[in-house]
Parts: C-alpha cells; sequence; structure tokens
C-alpha cells in the first residue's frame, strides 16, 4: 500500500497525562482520511506531532516511506505538510498574494515580486478551483475565502498533505457543502488530506476512511462508506448513542424577554450588533443560529449585562433592563450559561462546591452576616453534582481545574438550572459534550422550557439547534435576518439565511 | 503559576540591588578580620558599628574604620566592624550587643543617628567603652550624658570647609563655584558654610574672584544616590560652574564621576572632596596620576579613632568628655599633599590654617546670611 | 500540607547555598549556622529582637500575600508602609491622649495612611486599568519624597534634619513591662497586633464573602464579573486591606521597633515582605512563619559576624541567598515533581525490562 504518512505507535506525555497512547495512523495517497475524536480525545497533539509542533515521546513517524524526525513546522513544510489552523493566521490588511507570499517572498532587485506570484496564485486557484482573487484583500473577503486562501498557501508551498483542524466549524452549510467540492479537487489532483473533526456527518459526506481515537488511544480505522455514523459515534464516545430528542409542541405563554432595536458594540469598537429585535416567551426555546461571530455573543453579552447596549431596548419581564448591574439580573432570574466555560464560567481555582455558589453566595443559607456557611454549601453542590452528574475526583472539594471540560460543562449547567432562571440562555451548551451527555443536557433545557421557562438557545450547530429550538431567529453580520419555524425549516434554508440572504419567512 | 513567576522576577530584580549593595567590598574588611585575631590581644578587642552606608563610602565609615584598623596593626588588637540592617536606635543596639556579646568591649559608632543607642549602651554595657563621633548621648530630649566609659567627639567642618574654600579660591583665582550636600544635617551644613566663607575670605583678603550663586547649592538629600550627584554636577557644570565642593557621601562619587567624564573630554571642571583625602577617587588618568579632585575638606576621623584607642591603651582614655577637633588640634584641614594646589597656594593656605590656629580668623559655625 | 513541604524544602536549598558560599568563602559553615540561629535565639532577651524584626514583616508579608490572594502584585507596601508609619507617627506627635485610646488612634491612622496610599494605585487599575505595579512602585517613591519633605517641615527634631521628633511614650508601641519579660529586648505590642492581622486576614480569606469575592475577582475577573460580582470595587477594597496591613507594619517599625521616623530610607521591609509571602505561599499563616525565619536571620546575623570572621557583606550575600532559595518554593516544586516523574519512568522501565527477562 502507498502511505504518504505513516504515524505508528505514537506516544506523547504532558506533565500529568497522556495525551496519545500508542496511536496509529496511515494516510494513502490521494485519500480523505478524517480524524474523529471528542475534545482532548488527543488529535490537536497527534497532528501537532505530524506538522513539527512537539516531538513525540515513542513511536515513529514515516514520509513516503522514510523514517522522520519533524523537529520544527519548516521541517513539515519541507516534507510537504500543510496545516490550515482553526484560526486562520492571515493579516487582514494584506491582499491574498501578500498573505501567502509571507515568509517565503521571491525578490526582483530589491523589490518583492508580487506579479509573478499572483500570477502563480491564479494559475493554482484555477488548477484546484478555489475561485480566490489574488489580488483581493482579506478584510473584505469572506471566512470561506479565507479559508481557501490558507489553503492556497500550502498549496503555493507545495505541500502534498494537508492536515485541516475543524474546517467546518465557522462555515454555512453551504461553504460546507463548497469546502467538500474543493478537498474533492484536490484528491484529484493526488494531494492528501487528513481532516480533524468531531461532526460525524462531514465525515460521511467526504472522507474515505476514518481513524476514531478516544482518550489518546487509537479504537480503530474505518472504511467510511462501509460504517454508519451511529457506529463511528459509539467508538468516539464508547457507547451507543442516540440522535433525535423527543419533545411535545411548545406552549409559549406571555413574553418573557422582549428585544427591540438593540444596537451593541463589539470588542472592536465597531457595531456588532445592529437594530436587533427579539421575542422570547415563556414555555419556548428560541435559538439563535448564525455562523460564529455574527453577533451573538454582543446579543448574550448585552441581555447579561455584561456588554453594554449602544442604543435601544431590553425589556424582561415588562421592564428595562438595560441600566441594571448585573447581579440585579441574575437575582430577577436571568441565567447563563456562557460560551467561554472556563473564561466566563468558572473559577478554576474554586473547588466545585464554591464555584456552584458563584452568583448565590451572598444570599441565605450559604451565608449570614457575610459569613460563609460551608455546611449548606456542600450540601447545595452536592445536589447538584448528584442530578447532573457531574464526575470528580473528591466530589464537591474537588479543584474545577481538575475536572475534565465535560463535567465542568455539566457542573455549569447544573448550576444555572438549580437556580430555575425565568430566562435561561445557553450558548454552546453541548460544546465539545460526549454523545451521551448532549443527549442529556438536550433533555433538561426541554425540560426547563415545559415548566413554562423561556429559553434562548445560541449554537453553532445547526442540528442542534433545529432539534431543540421552537423558533430560530437567524442572525448575519450582527442583523436579524429573519425567525422560522422550527418544524419548518430546512437546513438548506436556514444555510442561505446565514450567509445573509432574507429567504425565509418571518414567522411569528 | 505565571504571576507567580512574574512576582519572582520582581523580588530578584530587587533583591539583586540590595545584594549587589551588600557584597560590593570584602577585601579589605577580610584583611582587618582574619590579620589580628590570632595575636597576643593586649587586653582588648576594638569594634565598629557602621552607620548608613557601607565600608568602603570613601568618608565616614572607612575613614573611621581605616583609624582601628590601623591601631590594630599596631597594637595587635582584635578588631571587626558589624553593618545593621537598618538605621534604626533597635538595630544599633542589636549591633552593640552582638559586638558587646562577643567581646568587642571598645566599640567606635561613626555618625549622630547613634546618640540615643549610646545613651542607652553606656548604661547597660558599664564594663563597655563607647566612642561616639559626631554626636553626644542623649535620651531623645538633648541634654548631653555622657558617662565615664564614653566619649563625644566632634569636628569643626566649617573650618574645615574654610581651609578648602580658601584653597580653591586661591587656586583658580576666578570662577564660579557650587555645593553639593548629602541630607541637611549639622556636619554637611558647617562643611557648607565653612566653605562659603572661606571662599569670600579669599575674594575680599586675596584677591580671588570667585562666585557662589544660589541656585547652584543643593542638598541632594541622600548620602548614596550616587546617580543623582552624577546629574547635579552635570547640571552645574552646564550652568558654567567650574569647581564643586561635595560634601555628600556616595552622591559626591557619583559628581566625581561627572567630572572625570566631563575632563577627560577637554572641559577644566573640579571637584573639592570632603571628610578623606579623596584625590585617588579622582584620578581620570593612570599615568599621569591626574585627578579632578583639587583638594579636599577633610576630618581626621581616622586619626581620631586611631587616637583613642591609643589612649585607652595608655591608660589616658578621656572618659565623659565632650572633644572637639578642629584646627587647633589639627583635627581637620586639607591633604597634607596636593598635586593639584601650586606651591603658592599650598603656602597661603597655611597660612590662613595658622591664622585659624591662633584665633586671628573665626570661622563663624552658624548660618548666619549664607546660603542655605 | 504539600506546600509546606515545599516550603520547608525551599528553606533547606537557601541554607545549604548559603553554606556553600561560606565554605566557598572560607568560613565553617557550621560554625556560622550555629551563631546565626544561636543570635537569634540564644536568650529570652534575643528571640524577643527576633519576633520585634519580625513583626513588621508580617504585615507587608500579609500584605503582598493579601493582595497577590485577589490577584494583585503589591509591590509599593514600602510606600504604604512608610505613609502608614509617618500618619501614625504625625498623630502620636500631635494628639494628647490616654495610651490606650492614643494607641488606637495610631494604629489607625496607620492603617488608614497605608490604605490611602494604595487607594490610588487601586483606583487607577479600575479606572484606568493602570498596571498596579507600576504604580505602586511610583506609590513608593511619592512617599519617600512626601515625608522627606513632611518630616523636617512639621515635626523635626529639635536638632536633627534627618527624623521626626521621638514620640512621647504614651504613643510608643513600646511596653515596659514586654521588654522587661523579654530580658530588655525591644519587642512590642507590635507583635500581638501582627498575630491578630494574621488571624483576621486568614479568617476574612477563608470564611468570608468578601474573601470569597476577592479571591473569584483576582483567580478569575471574567468569571467573576459574570456572577455579578463588582470587579473595580473588588480591586479598590483589596488594594485597601494590603495598604492597611502594610500602613500598620509602618505602625509597628516605627512607633514600635523605632521611636521616630527617618526620612531618606524607603523601608527595606517592603520588599522583604513579597519574599515573605512567596515564601509562605500567600497562606496568612505560613506568613506569620515565614516573617518569622526572616527575623531570624536578620536577628541573627549580626552575632554570627561578631563570632566568626564572616564579614557583614558576605554575611549580607548569605541571608540573600537564602532568603532567594527561600521565596522560589515555584521551582522547587517544580524539582519535586520532575524527580517524582523520573523514579516513576525508571520504574516503569524496570518492570518492562523485568518482564522481558
Amino acid at each position: 500500500m502507498d502511505y504518504v504518512v505513516e504515524m505508528l505507535n505514537i506516544r506523547k506525555e504532558f506533565p500529568g497525562v497522556v495525551a496519545n497512547d500508542d496511536i496509529t495512523l496511515c494516510l494513502r495517497r490521494g485519500e480523505i482520511h478524517a480524524l474523529l475524536g471528542e475534545n482532548g480525545a488527543g488529535k490537536s497533539t497527534l497532528m501537532g506531532m505530524l506538522f513539527g509542533m512537539y516531538e513525540p515521546d515513542r513511536g515513529i513517524i514515516k514520509v513516503r516511506g522514510k523514517e522522520t524526525i519533524i523537529s520544527n513546522p519548516n521541517v513539515a513544510n519541507r516534507l510537504g505538510i500543510g496545516m490550515v489552523h482553526q484560526h486562520f493566521k492571515l493579516v487582514s490588511n494584506f491582499t491574498v498574494t501578500e498573505n501567502i507570499i509571507l515568509g517565503n517572498e521571491s525578490r526582483k532587485g530589491l523589490v518583492i515580486d508580487t506579479e509573478t506570484a499572483s500570477k502563480r496564485i491564479r494559475s493554482i486557484s484555477e488548477q484546484y478551483g478555489l475561485n480566490v482573487d489574488p489580488h483581493a484583500k482579506i478584510e473584505d473577503i469572506s471566512v470561506g475565502m479565507q479559508q481557501r486562501v490558507e489553503i492556497l498557501k500550502m498549496l503555493y508551498r507545495d505541500a502534498e498533505v494537508l492536515i485541516l483542524d475543524e474546517p467546518t466549524a465557522v462555515l454555512t452549510p453551504q461553504e460546507i457543502e463548497e469546502l467538500g467540492k474543493v478537498m474533492k479537487n484536490l484528491i484529484d489532483e493526488g494531494k492528501s488530506i487528513i481532516l480533524i473533526t468531531h461532526k460525524l456527518k462531514e465525515i460521511k459526506a467526504v472522507a474515505d476512511r476514518c481513524t476514531v481515537i478516544r482518550r489518546g488511544k487509537t479504537i480503530g480505522t474505518v472504511e467510511v462508506s462501509t460504517t454508519s455514523e451511529a457506529d463511528m459515534a459509539e467508538m468516539m464516545v464508547g457507547r451507543q448513542v442516540t440522535f433525535k430528542v423527543s419533545k411535545q409542541a411548545a406552549k409559549p405563554a406571555d413574553s418573557v424577554l422582549r428585544i427591540d432595536s438593540l444596537t451593541v458594540k463589539n470588542s472592536k469598537k465597531v457595531l456588532g450588533l445592529k437594530d436587533f429585535n427579539l421575542d422570547v416567551r415563556a414555555g419556548e426555546i428560541v435559538g439563535i443560529a448564525g455562523v460564529e461571530g455574527n453577533g451573538q455573543t454582543e446579543l448574550v453579552e448585552a441581555i447579561t449585562g455584561l456588554r453594554k447596549a449602544e442604543s435601544g431596548s431590553i425589556l424582561y419581564d415588562g421592564q428595562n433592563i438595560v441600566n441594571w448591574p448585573i447581579r440585579t439580573r441574575i437575582e430577577k432570574g436571568i441565567g447563563h450559561i456562557p460560551e467561554d466555560r472556563q473564561k466566563r464560567g468558572l473559577v478554576l481555582e474554586y473547588s466545585i462546591e464554591e464555584n456552584m455558589i458563584l452568583e448565590v453566595y451572598q444570599k441565605r443559607p450559604f451565608s449570614k452576616h457575610g459569613l460563609l456557611n460551608k455546611a449548606a454549601i456542600r450540601a447545595y453542590a452536592k445536589r447538584i453534582i448528584e442530578s447532573f452528574d457531574v464526575r470528580s475526583g473528591q466530589g464537591a472539594t474537588s479543584v474545577t481545574r481538575s475536572l475534565s471540560g465535560g463535567n465542568q460543562q455539566k457542573a455549569i449547567i447544573g448550576r444555572e438550572i438549580e437556580q430555575d432562571p425565568m430566562l435561561l440562555i445557553a450558548v454552546q451548551p453541548t460544546r465539545g459534550l460526549d454523545v451521551g451527555s448532549i443527549e442529556y443536557i438536550h433533555k433538561r433545557l426541554i425540560e426547563q422550557r415545559d415548566k413554562g421557562k423561556a429559553v434562548l438557545l445560541v449554537s453553532l450547530e445547526l442540528d442542534e439547534i433545529m432539534n431543540i429550538s421552537d423558533r430560530i431567529a437567524v442572525v448575519n453580520n450582527g442583523e436579524l435576518i429573519g425567525i422560522v419555524q422550527a418544524s419548518e425549516t430546512s437546513e438548506h434554508e436556514l444555510g442561505l439565511m446565514m450567509a445573509g440572504l432574507r429567504g425565509g419567512e418571518v414567522a411569528q | 503559576m505565571k504571576k507567580t513567576m512574574i512576582l519572582l522576577a520582581l523580588v530578584a530584580m530587587f533583591g539583586s540591588l540590595l545584594a549587589g549593595c551588600g557584597s560590593a567590598n570584602d577585601g579589605g574588611a577580610n584583611g582587618g578580620n582574619g590579620g589580628n585575631t590570632g595575636g597576643e590581644a593586649a587586653g582588648f578587642k576594638v569594634g565598629m558599628v557602621t552607620d548608613a552606608g557601607t565600608i568602603d563610602d570613601k568618608s565616614f565609615n572607612q575613614g573611621t574604620w581605616e583609624g582601628i584598623k590601623q591601631a590594630a596593626e599596631e597594637f595587635n588588637l582584635d578588631s571587626k566592624y558589624l553593618k545593621p540592617a537598618g538605621t534604626t536606635e533597635a538595630e544599633y543596639m542589636k549591633e552593640i550587643g552582638n559586638l558587646y556579646d562577643a567581646g568587642f568591649k571598645f566599640i567606635v559608632t561613626p555618625g549622630f543617628k547613634f546618640e540615643t543607642s549610646i545613651f542607652q549602651a553606656q548604661d547597660k554595657y558599664e564594663d563597655a567603652k563607647f566612642i561616639l563621633i559626631d554626636g553626644f548621648p542623649h535620651n531623645g530630649d538633648f541634654n548631653a550624658v555622657v558617662n565615664d566609659n564614653t566619649v563625644s567627639i566632634f569636628f569643626a567642618e566649617h573650618e574645615s570647609g574654610f581651609l578648602a574654600g580658601v584653597a580653591t579660591a586661591v587656586e583658580l583665582q576666578e570662577g564660579e563655584a557650587g555645593f553639593i550636600g548629602g541630607m541637611e544635617i549639622p556636619a554637611v551644613q558647617k562643611f557648607n558654610w565653612g566653605f562659603q566663607q572661606g571662599l569670600a575670605y579669599a575674594n575680599d583678603n586675596l584677591g580671588t574672584n570667585i562666585s557662589l550663586k544660589p541656585e547652584n547649592v543643593v542638598y541632594e538629600g541622600s548620602f548614596d544616590n550616587s546617580a543623582a550627584g552624577g546629574q547635579l554636577a552635570a547640571q552645574m557644570y552646564d550652568r558654567g560652574v567650574n569647581v564643586i565642593f561635595c560634601a555628600a557621601g556616595g552622591v559626591g562619587i557619583g559628581a566625581i564621576s561627572e567630572a572625570k567624564t566631563r575632563v577627560q573630554s577637554g572641559e577644566e571642571v573640579w571637584i573639592v572632596g570632603v571628610d578623606v583625602d579623596q584625590y585617588t577617587d579622582g584620578i581620570y588618568d593612570e599615568e599621569s596620576n591626574s585627578s579632578v579632585v583639587l583638594t579636599s575638606a577633610m576630618k581626621k576621623i581616622d586619626q581620631v579613632a586611631y587616637d583613642m584607642i591609643k589612649a585607652e591603651l595608655d591608660g589616658e582614655f578621656p572618659g565623659g568628655e565632650i572633644l572637639t577637633f578642629d584646627a587647633k588640634n589639627d583635627g581637620v584641614g586639607i591633604p597634607t599633599e596636593n598635586p593639584n594646589l601650586s606651591d603658592a597656594t599650598v603656602v597661603q593656605v597655611e597660612d590662613v590654617f595658622a591664622q585659624i590656629k591662633s584665633g586671628e580668623i573665626v570661622v563663624a559655625e552658624e548660618q548666619g546670611d549664607f546660603i542655605k | 500540607m504539600r506546600n509546606t513541604i515545599v516550603s520547608l524544602l525551599a528553606v533547606l536549598f537557601g541554607l545549604l547555598a548559603g553554606a556553600l558560599l561560606m565554605a566557598v568563602t572560607g568560613h565553617n559553615p557550621f560554625e556560622g549556622y550555629r551563631y546565626l540561629f544561636e543570635g537569634g535565639m540564644r536568650d529570652i532577651s534575643r528571640f524577643g529582637d527576633t519576633l520585634a524584626t519580625a513583626t513588621p514583616l508580617i504585615f507587608t508579608g500579609l500584605s503582598v500575600a493579601f493582595a497577590f490572594r485577589t490577584g494583585l502584585f503589591n509591590i509599593g507596601a514600602a510606600g504604604q508602609m512608610l505613609f502608614g508609619g509617618f500618619c501614625a507617627t504625625a498623630v502620636g506627635l500631635t494628639l494628647d491622649l490616654s495610651k490606650p485610646l492614643m494607641l488606637v488612634c495610631t494604629v489607625l491612622a496607620g492603617f488608614l495612611g497605608g490604605a490611602l496610599w494604595a487607594f490610588i494605585p487601586g483606583l487607577l487599575k479600575a479606572k484606568f486599568n493602570v498596571h498596579e505595579v507600576v504604580s505602586t512602585i511610583m506609590m513608593n517613591w511619592i512617599a519617600y519624597w512626601t515625608i522627606y519633605y513632611m518630616v523636617p517641615a512639621y515635626f523635626k527634631g529639635e536638632y536633627l534634619e534627618t527624623e521626626s521628633r521621638q514620640l512621647p511614650d504614651f504613643a510608643s508601641l513600646k511596653s515596659p513591662f514586654l521588654s522587661e519579660a523579654f530580658g530588655g529586648s525591644y519587642i512590642n505590642l507590635g507583635i500581638f497586633l501582627a498575630v491578630l492581622a494574621v488571624i483576621v486576614i486568614a479568617f476574612i480569606i477563608n470564611k468570608t464573602t468578601l474573601g470569597y469575592e476577592l479571591k473569584a475577582v483576582g483567580f478569575n475577573r471574567h468569571a467573576a464579573e459574570y456572577a455579578g460580582i463588582g470587579v473595580n470595587r473588588g480591586i479598590i477594597v483589596s488594594m485597601l486591606i494590603a495598604g492597611g496591613l502594610a500602613g500598620l507594619g509602618g505602625v509597628a517599625e516605627f512607633t514600635g521597633n523605632a521611636s521616630n521616623i527617618q526620612i531618606g530610607k524607603l523601608p527595606t521591609q517592603g520588599f522583604d515582605g513579597i519574599a515573605v509571602a512567596l515564601l509562605a505561599n500567600n497562606a496568612p499563616l505560613g506568613v506569620l512563619f515565614a516573617a518569622v525565619f526572616f527575623g531570624l536571620l536578620y536577628s541573627g546575623r549580626g552575632f554570627m559576624n561578631a563570632m566568626t570572621d564572616v564579614p557583614p557583606e558576605i554575611a549580607d550575600s548569605i541571608i540573600a541567598i537564602i532568603i532567594y532559595f527561600a521565596a522560589t518554593s515555584i521551582l522547587i516544586e517544580r524539582l519535586v515533581r520532575k524527580l517524582l516523574r523520573i523514579r516513576a519512568d525508571k520504574r516503569e522501565q524496570s518492570a518492562e525490562k523485568g518482564r522481558e527477562s
């Protein structure tokens, strides 16, 4: 068999963890090879070693049949291995050509020879059907196009093997489809691709073979065409999982949250949310669909008080809360499962029990006259830990940092739901969780709805939005594109709306 | 983790400053310590507690210590100095106690800051002898109480400053002078006022023309900030000052460096040193032995320390007395060797010195109309 | 527990390094250490001096540790201590009250003075995000020059320009009873105040909602903000307390160990407080022990000098080295972890060999 890359029995240890333990991955010439695993399974570490960012403790790496030591990314480049990172590494006020030749400039005398370079870029672009304009500035082109620039950059440097790290996370469904085509073109031209992902559907759509790793160990390599999604999911998680959530039709009641022409600036001091309107009623789940960075963060932070609203109003239970302090909002029943659990949601140095009272420590029975009541706190934390199955070494007293990401997330969700909020804002509540936990959390969100509470769900996973929500609001570039009934829409329609096309009917 | 590392780096930064100061010198001290311990002790051991600053401060501590070392060598005595962690009475008491406990029962303390400590120590350690330089023991109320086991010593800094002023004026004939002081304490002030009188005397009686402008009389505020000394000196030289009298310990060392730099680049500027003969500190050309230090206004601390030890050996310890060292008993003056002064100048200064001795010239030790 | 072991190891390494320096410079380390520790503990009077030396260090160590627990680097303990001490001295020289009332006033003045000096960097950080390392260092020098001007101008001693008048007995923390009990040591009521401060701070950090809030702000200000905790308020409160503690250190130093305030000196205890806090791993009780250890070193050093041929400069370096190592407990911790891993690896390898054969 003709392998371009063979990673054999790789082991890599970081202080305290074995990230990779005896992993084997063999990439054939001209195939798309998916690397599947949950967050933290060891995918990035493995690819990091192939790209020369770390060296393996044990095991060997062969490139085109020859054993090699890849000590740094430059070596990887010379061997024809290129990586497209999840977060692009592009200079936004440079042109495509300038970005591609950056660090690899050819000169004509003292002047950088951009002309020859852009000619070559154009021809590569045509060859692979990338359709990139070499003279466009990065800041003017779409995210999908930027990704192609990254791919072009690899091709320009004669990469034979391309590693794509979660390439679809930032794309609309249409762009994902386009990317699929691009990948096929690349394969046809003799390139080989490693696709890092945890999305089964994509693997099914484009990949030839799939290597599944779990907790740093290879579970197996399978032919995608003969393996079902459910089988791959089981390999990834280690047990059987279901995908569909069963729920009753919503019985929405009065409006809990009414947002009127809300405008919010983003961290770059540019308008991130423009003239936004939304209504969330008790007893319904409203999903916010959109590609990352299209105003979701600004919306959520404006409602929770973490960010100042420039103009417009946020009516919560009939009162305009725009100027309320964060604590008042929490006390009045706005719960928030934050997007970034480690940055916002938890004090990692605190124990779980200390984190469980993060928003209620000043209330009885957790404290009295400014003194903490440890017994009450522990009892409260234990309750959450039990009902949300938060697993840790020492129970309530475990340091939160020592918990796995999934358990951290469950602790946050438990904390927020335990407060029984009138309005629960859940941002990416299942990011990085295994399929089983996802199932459980979805159930709890729906339960919350059925109790007559309002839920605002923000997620980048279209499946999640479509499965859980009753209504879906689609955002693009900080603007509300439209609101659709979840039962009446399709992935295709949502995808178009996420790309900014006002195709969907506004259903109210 | 990262934060801790930053904090650590800061500690390292500050720590190395302190350690750097602390370990700058040990050669001289080592010799002094090791040299005489084995010998036949002649009855007593001599200890010293240093004032703020290091033993190699080119002035007060160093002068005292050199006197002690000389006596220790000559009379075969044990000698040792201790350096307190701070300048509070408690810290001075601690070091005096350490010396006493280790058998050093003849203790020399340079500096007025020891006044209240010695007041206590002279009662607490009755079988020990104390020499307090530049101060007298009192209980915080400035009522001198000098026990029989203590001698208190003062210098006539104004006379020393006067002589340096005359020497400066006569040598340079005309130009502009400046003054950099350390802290505004009596000893430094008296140097300043004496220097001003010396210049004025020379201008009036010896036909010189040296001016001193009020803006060129500055107290830096410490005895150890040599960087500031360099800056002050630079400013004065830029304003047209030709010679600066530095009564400022380490601050003066900074001024001397500045002067060296300027002389090496062709300017003609001078420094007048203080406390000890600072000629060697001002050498900028080893071969020709050229120095920027014109002369020095000396307090013969080393001589006094030596004399006191000798007196004790001879059984003539002047316990209970407050002694003043001035021109009359050769306790102050300019160095005997002055390579930068012409013979004529030296003769002239000797003449003035004689007149002070005889009382024909009286140098005021109060501020009067003098600048600062 | 583990932290305690690491700190003790750090001290041990420090002592070993100090011994090495003594040996290299031709002195007998055993003799040196014998006199060093004797000097700090030989009799009750010397032990009293050790405690007195440690007192300001307890306060500055607590100050740095407390600020650090809440995510702030208080490098300005020196200035806060100086200004707090100045305020206490000023009150002591101005008011005429009975001793108990007077002590309450001087202690309060010292706390408030230190707190004010830390409030400014706290405010700058909260409002304008000015880093407190920069602003507290600046405040050190502002304190230095303020005292330099204020003392001679308003509280000048009768003849001396460089220090204030002596505090009257009724404004001093010195207590004849205590001094006598400790054989004439200069130990004073400050030590009780320091122990009390350790207890109060430990209580605040571990048992109160205030401590909970401040720690949350220190560990993760984003999460604190998310939970509705006033981050800016937390920064300011934390600096106030840290500054107040350093100010109390000034009270202990200038109205207890000394009886007047001198100009032209930035108290070294301010910086030593950082080392104390590091060695103590920022735990209040640890600060108490670490400060007493440092007090012992500073206090015994002179006796070591007097009894051996170790010159003061080398003694200073030895102390500095011990403190260095003691303060680098974080490195020691890494070393310990590495050693453990190497041992584990070896065991694994030998186990593998066993299987192979």
